[in-house]
């Protein structure tokens, strides 16, 4: 699916269809036989099938959205469906499989693959938990949402409800130092699977005799150092600006303004020694 | 274009009553967003005067209002502002009625803007040494030559800021007031969600990997209140208050939030490990190019603006600013607003461009 918020070329039409159809979606929990403003008049509430439909539409999507952390998109492990080649990381795709490379590097790949489709299985836990607490706390709130004639603005409401909900359950998980950790681990273990397969391109372009990532690296640093040089050789070429005044440049005790906005807080400290 | 489907038909009866306006309110909202897509970003005249590998210095044209008071305007210490590396600085002036540029101008302030460009494979050795020293430094020294003057006023936006609180402490003597917005000083406070989540990352596998695309970021940043910042605000286009023109001020900060330009792969690890890592700023044991950064070595009238409801920079990353830097003229306030809405909101244009230019003129 066509990403809105990835593509090079942001398109607001596009990421504005995609959340309108999933309020759509959302509109058909609400209207589940006694859930709330948009459901059918006069059904019993049914809590639990609303929490369910709730839950289940948001572990998706978050599962859709952000199944690989911020950092790093999914490295795809096998059997996921996308396959070792389109273990694409957000740093671009991965040059060549796993079955290029040397046995011996093929298997740290391979080793990195499972990881990664570990930490995506144990990331996978967290959305559901966040999905079920979001739905928990949306039918707890809603109560007083709902009831009366269905009306635009009463779904509306519901959706803020929700969302607010929603983010509050992801707020909480998402802070917890375990995710913290699995976030971080998620995306070493994306950028070192990079590294691996970058190094088994570095071996093959040599083979062929072409000049590697690190060679190049190589080139640029020293060209970076002579830029560097040529800067300063110009720079003590050019005329000096004029030494500061003392009375303003760097000065630390300026003079007090006349007036101060209400809510600033204002220091006026002793000038501390320099350490 | 893919089509927008909704699929109404479970809403029936009763339930499904407002369906009908909502279908005509997601067409009308859709098609007045496809006229808004190609709305322009930036609007004061600018013209490149130095630069350094992708950096661009450019120079703010005086407006036609303004420059009737020319003599005063060249002779005014000038005014730099070095915008973060990870967002593009148009934001500063987006719009006329939404511009800090313009308002600076407007003043009669000669305004510079760092634009860093979009760095490549030739740039991912790029370090913080080299943004700090050679192409913040070279702008530096470029105006303050050009100018003929000793110094300049200093405004840093964001990570823009933490890279104008190091020039500043390394060279004080060049900047003679400092100005900073949204700018992180601790970067280890509870709420800074941001730094929980970087902090085991493996800053070493960060800079062999190369690069880091600006999607990778936008994504990072998102990931902070998913619903809120990809779902939330585009259905709140339904609540149908909206005209073509707040669409259009919408789509053009739509277009900002997502044009992030490349991180270089050094520089990025560095500010990683160094900063929300190791919380050097504030350690006081940050070093760049060999040399100590020490906030207490900043002793020039500084004004601190920060978000109050900033989910990037929490407030107390930036407020504690206060209690690190030599100035004794500090002035720290904290606006009612979030994050981008400091750049961009309609309280951020009223607000930022007033107190910044009431700031310096009580420091000629």
């Amino acid at each position: 699916m066509q990403n809105p918020f990835m593509s090079a070329a942001f398109k607001p039409d596009l990421a504005f269809t995609g959340a309108a159809e999933r309020f759509f979606e959302l509109l058909k929990s609400f209207s589940l036989p006694g859930a709330g403003a948009a459901g059918a008049a006069g059904a019993a509430p049914d809590w639990s099938a609303l929490a369910g439909s709730l839950a289940g539409q948001f572990e998706q999507w978050l599962k859709s959205s952000q199944s690989a952390g911020p950092w790093f998109t999914a490295a795809s492990a096998p059997g996921s469906g996308a396959g070792f080649g389109a273990a694409a990381s957000s740093f671009g795709p991965l040059p060549l499989g796993a079955g290029a490379a040397p046995q011996q590097d093929a298997q740290r790949s391979w080793d990195l693959v499972a990881r990664l489709a570990q930490l995506q299985a144990q990331l996978a836990s967290y959305w559901s938990e966040i999905a079920h607490d979001a739905a928990q706390r949306f039918v707890t709130r809603m109560g007083a949402a709902a009831g009366g004639a269905p009306t635009l603005d009463g779904a509306l409401k519901l959706y803020e409800l929700w969302v607010n909900c929603a983010e509050e359950s992801y707020a909480a998980t998402v802070r917890k130092e375990e995710f913290c950790r699995l976030q971080a681990q998620l995306a070493n273990a994306s950028a070192a699977l990079l590294v691996e397969q970058r190094r088994h391109a570095e071996s093959l372009v040599r083979a062929f005799g072409l000049p590697s990532r690190n060679e190049v690296d190589a080139l640029y640093a020293q060209l970076k150092e002579l830029r560097t040089q040529l800067a300063e050789l110009t720079e003590a070429r050019r005329p000096k600006p004029p030494q500061p005044d003392r009375a303003t440049a760097g000065r630390g005790a300026g003079k007090r303004p006349a007036s101060a906005p209400a809510r600033d807080r204002r220091s006026r400290r002793a000038r501390k020694p320099r350490a | 274009m893919r089509p927008f489907s909704a699929d109404a038909s479970f809403l029936a009866g009763a339930a499904g009553a407002f369906v009908p306006e909502l279908t005509l309110r997601v067409a009308d909202t859709l098609a007045r967003l496809r006229q808004a897509r190609d709305v322009t970003v930036g609007c004061s005249a600018k013209r490149a005067v130095w630069s350094f590998g992708k950096t661009t210095l450019y120079e703010y044209l005086p407006l036609r209002e303004a420059a009737r008071d020319a003599p005063q305007r060249s002779a005014a210490r000038p005014l730099l502002i070095c915008f973060a590396l990870v967002n593009r600085p148009y934001v500063l002036d987006l719009q006329p009625d939404r511009s800090l540029v313009r308002r600076l101008l407007d003043a009669g302030l000669s305004v510079y803007l760092i634009d860093w460009g979009d760095p490549d494979d030739a740039d991912r050795c790029l370090d913080l040494e080299d943004y700090v020293e050679r192409h913040l430094g070279g702008c530096v020294r470029h105006i303050l030559v050009s100018r003929g003057t000793s110094s300049l006023d200093l405004l840093g936006v964001c990570q823009g800021g933490v890279l104008s609180l190091c020039y500043t402490a390394l060279h004080r003597r060049e900047v003679a007031n400092l100005v900073t917005l949204t700018t992180p000083v601790d970067f280890h406070t509870p709420d800074n969600l941001l730094s929980k989540w970087v902090r085991e990352l493996d800053t070493e596998l960060l800079r062999q990997s190369g690069n880091v695309p600006g999607e990778a970021l936008n994504r990072l940043f998102l990931a902070l209140m998913p619903l809120r910042l990809t779902q939330q605000k585009y259905v709140r286009l339904l609540a149908g208050n909206s005209d073509q023109r707040a669409l259009e001020d919408f789509v053009r900060m739509e277009r900002w939030i997502f044009d992030s330009p490349p991180q270089a792969a050094v520089a990025l690890a560095e500010f990683v490990r160094w900063f929300y890592q190791e919380n050097r700023l504030i350690r006081g044991t940050l070093r760049i190019g060999g040399k100590r950064v020490d906030l207490a070595a900043i002793v020039q009238p500084v004004l601190n603006l920060y978000a109050l409801g900033d989910h990037i920079v929490p407030p107390g990353a930036s407020a504690a600013m206060e209690r690190c830097l030599g100035s004794r003229d500090y002035t720290g306030c904290g606006i009612d607003t979030g994050h981008i809405g400091m750049y961009a909101s309609r309280k951020g244009a009223d607000e930022i461009p007033s107190r910044i230019l009431s700031w310096l003129r009580e420091r000629p």
